[in-house]
């Protein structure tokens, strides 16, 4: 179970419609305990792939280690990526899947027409051959 | 001892510690002394086979170790080292399907269509289906280029890259085969696209309108298995090398000069890189470029020719690729000579130690000014005059000496009418044909020759020495169009 505290959420959405039409991504901190997350902060990140973000993301290794140093210094943890879906439903690509990373909790947020629909937080497997659906509370 | 820092999902594996030192020389040890330590964190670092998973990258403080020495990188005792996820994805629907549905199958055209291929057991059905997988980014549509694209189209290659952002000339017709004349004015990239879909339909041909720059170079490289360098300069030369070395991809050499040309596989499983056999640019100005310098047509066609071999045995996997070696050309004598080349142990990019790590500002690195650059500094240099400046200083009487350092066969091509000739190569032991005090211009065909000359006789103490800016080429643009460009 993740459960994503309001003003993390807001910041998330508020990335999504910002960078809407394209997909925007970014790193969720927070504090996990025997199988159950909160996440009370969320930091946005630049999309770095190099074509057209529409309907891709990447993000650079090193905005992954200045987000993990920033989460130690808040005394929290990184938890979990975030990345949008525009115009498109909040599953877990084929794509996604194989540049996952098994250590986190995957939430993806579908956007439509600039606006917000819904999202899911998904678990990836250590083989990146399939994804198990995560209860997602915001 | 170095410190490795655990990320957050891993502290189960390792009692709840966030900070773990283990000690290690490199930092491939301290990573098999940290999983000796807690096994159970083994399989989340390292496949069965003892690879780092593709998802992990490791960093040495703030440095990727890829671009460090992998894991042989030292580790010292007050390093830090991090485990990084990489982490990409998302919603493409179109992907998948074409993913599962084979991309490099092969349809009965295709069949058909390479069939000289496919009887030869070498290739067969499974090389050409290598081919059809295979992406090349071919830098430069020119002399090079245009072998290259017309016969990576033709044998099958799946995805070819095209770097490059200059326009078809009348000029480049006499070698680069890929245009024809009816495209001078158009850009390269679509006129050597047209004609290699017109030879394989099958064929997808990707564009980059753009000069590689240290900005761009790796983001357009990590699409592709190999590099094939058809460059003119010696900037985009070690920007290409760098950034395959950097990369692991290797890089397909090729390079001509008047009937002379040379060609080798850099940066290949270990092999010596552009660097280990130049490991500093020629200073600016000494190599003349083709345009300066002339090159017989046929020679990027045989050159190119022995690129795109050495691409294709690459992709297939077959024979003895030329790495190592160095294959010279002198196509007046019609000899192949080959040298050794070795990897130099202390090559700033591939060698033990390397101390270039990323991608650099290869203008600088050259001496020479970039492109864009280029026009604001000739405005300011005093030392410069425009053509039609020069034509007015004639039209007035003025009392000056018009200098041309070319060739005398480029004289006999085309020459300004009371212009004195003496070859750059002759100027500093003809110094006492000229009147120190005189003024002088001096001109070439583009300007570059001129500007040696200039320096040459300012340090001999002429005093009044200015370059005719663009040489005879802007002399023929500007001030008499019925004295020809060659």
């Amino acid at each position: 179970m993740i459960r994503i505290e309001t003003e993390p959420w807001s910041a998330m959405v508020a990335h999504a419609r910002q960078i809407y039409p394209d997909e925007c991504c970014g790193a969720m901190l927070g504090i996990a305990e025997n199988g159950s997350k909160t996440v009370s902060a969320a930091l946005p990140l630049e999309n770095a792939f190099a074509g057209p973000r529409a309907a891709r993301y990447e993000l650079r290794p090193e905005d992954l280690l200045a987000a993990e140093k920033a989460a130690r210094s808040r005394s929290l943890d990184l938890i979990g990526i975030y990345h949008s879906h525009p115009d498109c439903d909040a599953y877990f690509s084929q794509t996604d899947l194989k540049n996952s990373c098994p250590w986190y909790s995957f939430v993806v947020l579908s956007i439509r027409n600039g606006e917000f629909h819904h999202a899911n937080s998904w678990l990836p497997n250590i083989e990146q051959t399939e994804a198990a659906g995560e209860e997602l509370i915001y | 001892m170095p410190k490795v820092l655990i990320p957050t999902p891993l502290r189960q594996f390792t009692a709840k510690q966030d900070t773990v030192s283990v000690p290690g020389a490199t930092v491939g040890e301290v990573l098999g002394a940290l999983t000796a330590l807690y096994p159970d964190l083994r399989k989340h670092i390292f496949t069965d086979e003892g690879k780092v998973r593709s998802f992990v990258n490791v960093y040495l403080n703030d440095e990727d170790i890829r671009y460090l020495s992998k894991d042989s990188t030292a580790a010292q005792e007050s390093d830090t080292i991090s485990l990084v996820p990489s982490i990409a994805g998302g919603s493409t629907t179109t992907a998948p399907p074409e993913a599962a549905a084979d991309p490099a199958a092969l349809s009965n055209d295709e069949i058909l269509r390479y069939s000289r291929h496919l009887i030869l057991p070498e290739v067969g059905i499974e090389g050409q289906r290598k081919l059809k997988a295979a992406k090349v980014l071919l830098v430069g549509a020119g002399g090079l280029g245009a072998p290259l694209g017309l016969y990576l189209a033709a044998a099958g290659v799946g995805r070819i890259g095209l770097v490059d952002f200059d326009v078809v000339d009348a000029t480049n017709l006499q070698r680069q085969v890929i245009h024809f004349t009816s495209d001078v004015g158009r850009k390269k990239l679509d006129s050597a696209a047209e004609k290699m879909l017109a030879i394989n339909p099958y064929l997808k041909v990707v564009k980059y309108e753009t000069a590689l720059s240290s900005e761009s170079a790796l983001e357009i490289l990590k699409d592709y298995d190999l590099v094939v360098d058809g460059t003119d300069n010696f900037p985009t030369r070690y920007l290409v090398n760098d950034a395959c070395v950097l990369l692991g991809k290797p890089n397909v050499y090729g390079s001509i000069f008047r009937f002379e040309g040379q060609a080798t596989v850099f940066a290949y499983q270990g092999g010596p890189c552009y660097r280990c056999l130049y490991p500093e640019p020629p200073p600016p100005g000494l190599v003349p470029s083709c345009a300066e310098g002339g090159v017989l047509g046929i020679l990027p066609g045989t050159i190119g020719l022995i690129q795109a071999t050495e691409a294709v045995k690459l992709i297939l996997g077959i024979g003895e690729p030329l790495v190592g070696r160095l294959l010279l050309y002198d196509a007046l004598g019609m000899r192949f000579r080959e040298l050794k080349l070795r990897k130099n142990p202390e090559c700033p990019v591939c060698g033990e130690h390397p101390t270039i790590t990323r991608l650099i500002d290869y203008y600088q690195f050259c001496g020479v000014p970039a492109p864009n650059a280029a026009a604001q500094e000739t405005r300011v240099n005093e030392g410069e005059i425009d053509v039609t400046e020069v034509k007015a200083k004639m039209d007035r009487g003025e009392d000056f000496v018009l200098l041309d350092v070319r060739e005398p066969h480029e004289y006999k091509i085309a020459a300004i009418a009371g212009s004195r000739l003496i070859p750059l190569g002759e100027v500093p032991k003809r110094l006492g044909e000229l009147d120190p005090k005189a003024d002088i211009v001096v001109h070439c065909k583009s300007g570059m020759r001129s500007a040696k000359a200039c320096g040459i006789l300012r340090q001999a103490g002429f005093e009044r020495v200015r370059n005719m800016k663009g040489g005879i080429l802007a002399w023929s643009d500007s001030v008499d169009r019925g004295v020809p460009k060659y």
